[in-house]
């Protein structure tokens, strides 16, 4: 492939993710590579062998090597690999990879919970109340938070994923990994108690 | 950038009630080495009112100044400072400053004015008409006793509908400690409204058909402001959500960015949704609403708007309509407000049904708002809801107040939390009817110095929050370790500094904090996070340094501390770096008069500086460290017995503050011994006369004689 040819395949495949990530989506080689031969602006003049080069590829996994080749060196790019074991892109600018790994974990949610909750306790640090995940993106029910909880309690796993109630009675989850359970009640209370702290 | 004429409207209005007479003075000629707002006010009262004047006192002065980035388009710049001796620092009334936002400093600069000295006393109730270069004092007599939503009402009739209107209502009438003053209906001032009481001053209505000049570049000015714009956040500069969005790599449940797309302003009519992405500029004002931070989901559908003040983009006043107000309590239906002002009714309950979220915690905010800013009442930043509770609690009500009064209160409404409660309550307070109403008032030095309880008592109670001179922690140890104890030992009221707080809670984890901690004060080592606190180190002194200069910097230019500084910002491709520059830029453009940053810092130093020469000399005290600069006893204490340096404590070591204390006063330049400026350090700020004047004193430690 001419560097002028990859250079456009470049461009129109990070367009595909580009506009996967403004619409709130992960976008999979197998997406790229349809969207590729579906869109219309590769059907046209040269950009058609460029689409083409991709396709001719004997076995899916060159093409997906090939795919890979290209949007890596795009500097608005970036990918990782899935639950699925998938590789999935995205375009950090418009979404970032703390909300990719959310959208690739909803459908596994212990996980998308346990991460969620290692991550603030080791970064901020905080523990997160029970509500958050009620809320966009996660949108669990509060049946299904509870069945999480309870699956978590008995899954070797899980066994760093704890709660503190605070005297409000809010229930804020920490890891223990990263969280000793009596600062992580310091930081629930205070969390409750910020609207009175102006 | 060839002009230096720029920012400033020019004159400093003086009015003397006392002769009726009016004069200016050239801006820059005489105050401009300490800019404006809170450095304009120190001036005056270091040059004008003698030690020993008490804030009621004839010869005190009341100094409303703006400062020169007031009234441009820089975004947060609607602050007025009002400096006087201040009337709720317990037991004796030293320098203090009220700050309100709103309209009222660009429609005073609009006019030509960036400050008005107010001294003497009328003979009879009177306001201020300033149109343009017009200024009268017209007869107050028929607004006298009635509140300030009137009083702004026939004022605006008189005027017209494009002036603003600070006024005063019963509770500065009849001088509490207590009282706020006024402008654009939720905007207020606390503690100055008993001066303008003390003066017969009902309100000063300003209108003002001017402009102000940038001296810089227009060009670069408008890509100043527009830099300005890109790296704000929400309130208090959270520069992260407060939920995970597409476009961002952090989001904190605490953080006041609680806007996004979905979210709507339900009473508005029609009701306005959230679109599009909430990180552009066009969308700022929609990421705060303080009335859903404060009370939760339920507000959305009651909110109307956010309002706010000149040329702010955060518009933090969240206006609400809930007609429950009209139909149970026969009040407005409206009322706006942010932060304590909101909760003003509320935090009067231990408890309220359904929580401090709930509906009737709802109604307590509304009637609370509404009433406090028509009677002009000052919450002393929560704490006369605190020191209500307590003595309510402790049982002193039922003990000093006569059984007649006591009866009369409906305690069963109390109990109960029910918000019609405040119906009773508040008014006793602003008309300071009976003796709670007398006392209360008065701050925390009411029931200290009517009813012989003691400060010790409430510095020992951790759940008061008190700190020291009849006023609260601000922003302290909760927060911010040894940064937030040093900055609440400064003031004379309390610190109201948010440098610090806004930089500790903006949201971002903890890593990021430190990245820019080190690039900021010199070191990570600088920020902790809360409640996990590491040993004092000479860069959160230099932090500490920082936050208070900022603060003052932000009060002498007419900007907002309350939003500012902006060192952090939401933008990922700048590594969340704001400008700590900024202040500076801002200024150089606007004036013509290039100053860096160092250059401009030192001017809020020299401003600071000034601050403390005034307290030492009024106080008449050299040993600021052991009389002043005090911390109470719950700091040091843990009812749980942790250690200080655990993590889950906000608990301080002595010996550690005492450390902190000293490399605080070394790099201000003051003893470390006394915590006073050295004479050195009066002659480096370009204070040689104050340090002449308060060597006179024995109040400088190299010329200090023991007896």
């Amino acid at each position: 492939m001419s560097p002028e040819k990859k250079a456009r395949l470049t461009e129109a495949a990070a367009q595909v993710v580009l506009q996967a990530s403004r619409e709130g989506r992960l976008t999979t080689q197998e997406d790229v590579l349809e969207a590729l031969a579906a869109g219309g602006s590769f059907h046209q003049t040269e950009g058609q062998a460029d689409a083409d080069d991709i396709r001719q590829t004997p076995t899916e996994e060159a093409a997906a090597a090939a795919l890979a080749g290209v949007l890596a060196g795009h500097p608005g790019i970036a990918s990782f690999q899935g639950l699925s074991g998938e590789t999935l892109y995205h375009a950090p600018d418009l979404l970032s990879r703390t909300f990719a790994r959310i959208l690739d974990r909803k459908d596994s949610p212990l996980l998308l919970m346990a991460e969620e909750i290692r991550t603030n306790s080791r970064d901020y640090p905080r523990p997160v109340p029970v509500e958050l995940f009620e809320a966009p993106p996660f949108d669990l029910a509060p049946e299904e938070i509870g069945h999480v909880l309870q699956a978590m309690a008995t899954d070797p796993d899980y066994q760093d994923i704890s709660f503190t109630t605070a005297p409000t009675g809010a229930v804020y989850l920490f890891s223990t990994l990263h969280l000793e359970r009596g600062y992580a009640a310091f930081l629930a209370l205070r969390a409750e108690s910020l609207s009175a702290n102006p | 950038m060839t002009r230096t004429d720029g920012g400033f409207a020019g004159k400093v209005l003086r009015v003397d009630l006392s002769t009726g007479k009016t004069s200016t003075q050239d801006t820059r000629e005489k105050y401009g080495a300490v800019l404006g707002g809170t450095g304009l006010g120190y001036q005056v009262l270091w040059e004008e009112v003698p030690p020993g004047t008490g804030p009621f006192d004839l010869g005190n002065k009341l100094i409303f100044a703006t400062g020169v980035l007031a009234g441009t388009s820089v975004p947060c710049n609607g602050r007025t400072a009002i400096t006087t001796i201040f009337p709720s620092c317990w037991p004796k009334a030293l320098v203090g400053s009220g700050h309100m936002g709103g309209q009222f400093a660009a429609k005073l600069k609009y006019a030509g004015y960036d400050a008005v000295i107010v001294e003497g006393r009328a003979e009879r109730p009177v306001w201020l008409f300033i149109r343009d270069g017009r200024v009268e004092l017209r007869d107050a007599s028929r607004l006298w006793g009635s509140g300030i939503h009137r009083a702004t009402l026939e004022i605006s009739q008189e005027m017209g509908a494009d002036c603003c209107v600070a006024a005063i209502g019963q509770a500065g009438e009849k001088l509490a400690p207590l009282a706020t003053v006024v402008n654009s209906l939720s905007h207020s001032a606390g503690g100055v409204g008993g001066v303008m009481g003390a003066k017969n001053l009902k309100a000063i209505g300003v209108q003002g058909s001017g402009g102000l000049r940038i001296a810089g570049d227009k060009e670069q000015w408008e890509r100043l402001i527009k830099f300005h714009l890109s790296i704000l956040g929400a309130n208090n500069q959270h520069v992260v959500p407060s939920f995970p969005t597409p476009q961002s790599e952090y989001y904190n449940p605490g953080s006041r960015w609680v806007g996004q797309p979905g979210k709507r302003w339900g009473a508005a009519d029609p009701p306005v949704e959230i679109t599009g992405s909430i990180h552009d500029m066009n969308r700022i004002s929609y990421r705060t609403n303080s009335a859903a931070f404060f009370l939760g989901e339920q507000a959305w559908k009651h909110t109307v708007r956010g309002n706010g003040c000149t040329a702010c983009p955060i518009r933090c006043h969240t206006t609400l309509k809930v007609p429950a107000m009209a139909t149970k309590y026969g009040t407005r239906e409206i009322a706006q407000g942010t932060c304590i002002a909101l909760n003003f009714g509320q935090f009067f309950f231990p408890t309220l049904p359904g929580g401090p979220k709930g509906q009737a915690a709802l109604e307590a905010c509304m009637l609370g708002m509404d009433m406090a800013d028509d009677m002009g009442i000052w919450s002393n930043y929560g704490q006369i809801q605190r020191d209500f509770i307590k003595l309510a609690k402790d049982g002193v009500f039922k003990a000093k107040l006569g059984s007649a009064e006591y009866a009369s209160i409906p305690w069963d409404k109390w109990r109960a939390g029910d918000p019609a409660f405040l119906q009773d309550l508040i008014p006793r307070i602003g008309e300071r009817r009976g003796e709670l109403g007398l006392v209360l008032s008065e701050g925390s030095g009411g029931p200290f110095g009517h009813w012989g309880i003691s400060e010790e008592t409430w510095e020992a109670d951790h759940g008061t929050l008190y700190w020291k001179m009849g006023h609260p922690k601000h922003h302290a140890n909760e927060d911010d370790g040894q940064c937030g104890v040093i900055i609440n030992t400064q003031y004379n009221r309390d610190a109201q500094c948010h440098s610090h707080t806004n930089f500790v809670r903006n949201g971002l984890p903890l890593a990021e904090q430190k990245r820019l901690a080190g690039e900021l004060w010199g070191s990570p080592d600088s920020v902790d996070s809360p409640g996990h606190y590491t040993r004092m180190n000479k860069h959160k002194a230099q932090r500490a340094r920082w936050a208070l200069v900022r603060k003052e910097l932000h009060d002498c230019l007419g900007v907002c501390n309350w939003m500012g500084p902006w060192v952090a910002s939401p933008l990922k491709e700048r590594g969340y770096r704001g400008d700590n520059s900024l202040e500076s830029r801002l200024y150089s453009l606007a004036t013509g008069h290039t100053l860096d940053r160092e250059g401009l810092d030192r001017v809020g130093m020299r401003v600071f500086t000034l601050h403390r020469a005034l307290t030492m000399r009024d106080m008449g005290v050299l040993d600021m460290r052991a009389k002043h600069d005090l911390v109470p006893r719950w700091v040091y204490e843990d009812s749980s017995g942790a250690q200080p340096f655990t993590p889950g404590t906000i608990r301080m070591d002595r010996d550690d503050m005492a450390l902190a204390m000293e490399m605080f006063y070394e790099t201000m330049g003051w003893d470390k011994a006394t915590g006073a400026p050295t004479g050195e350090t009066y002659d480096r700020l370009g204070l040689a006369e104050v340090g002449k004047g308060m060597a006179a004193r024995q109040l400088v430690p190299e010329t200090r004689h023991e007896p």
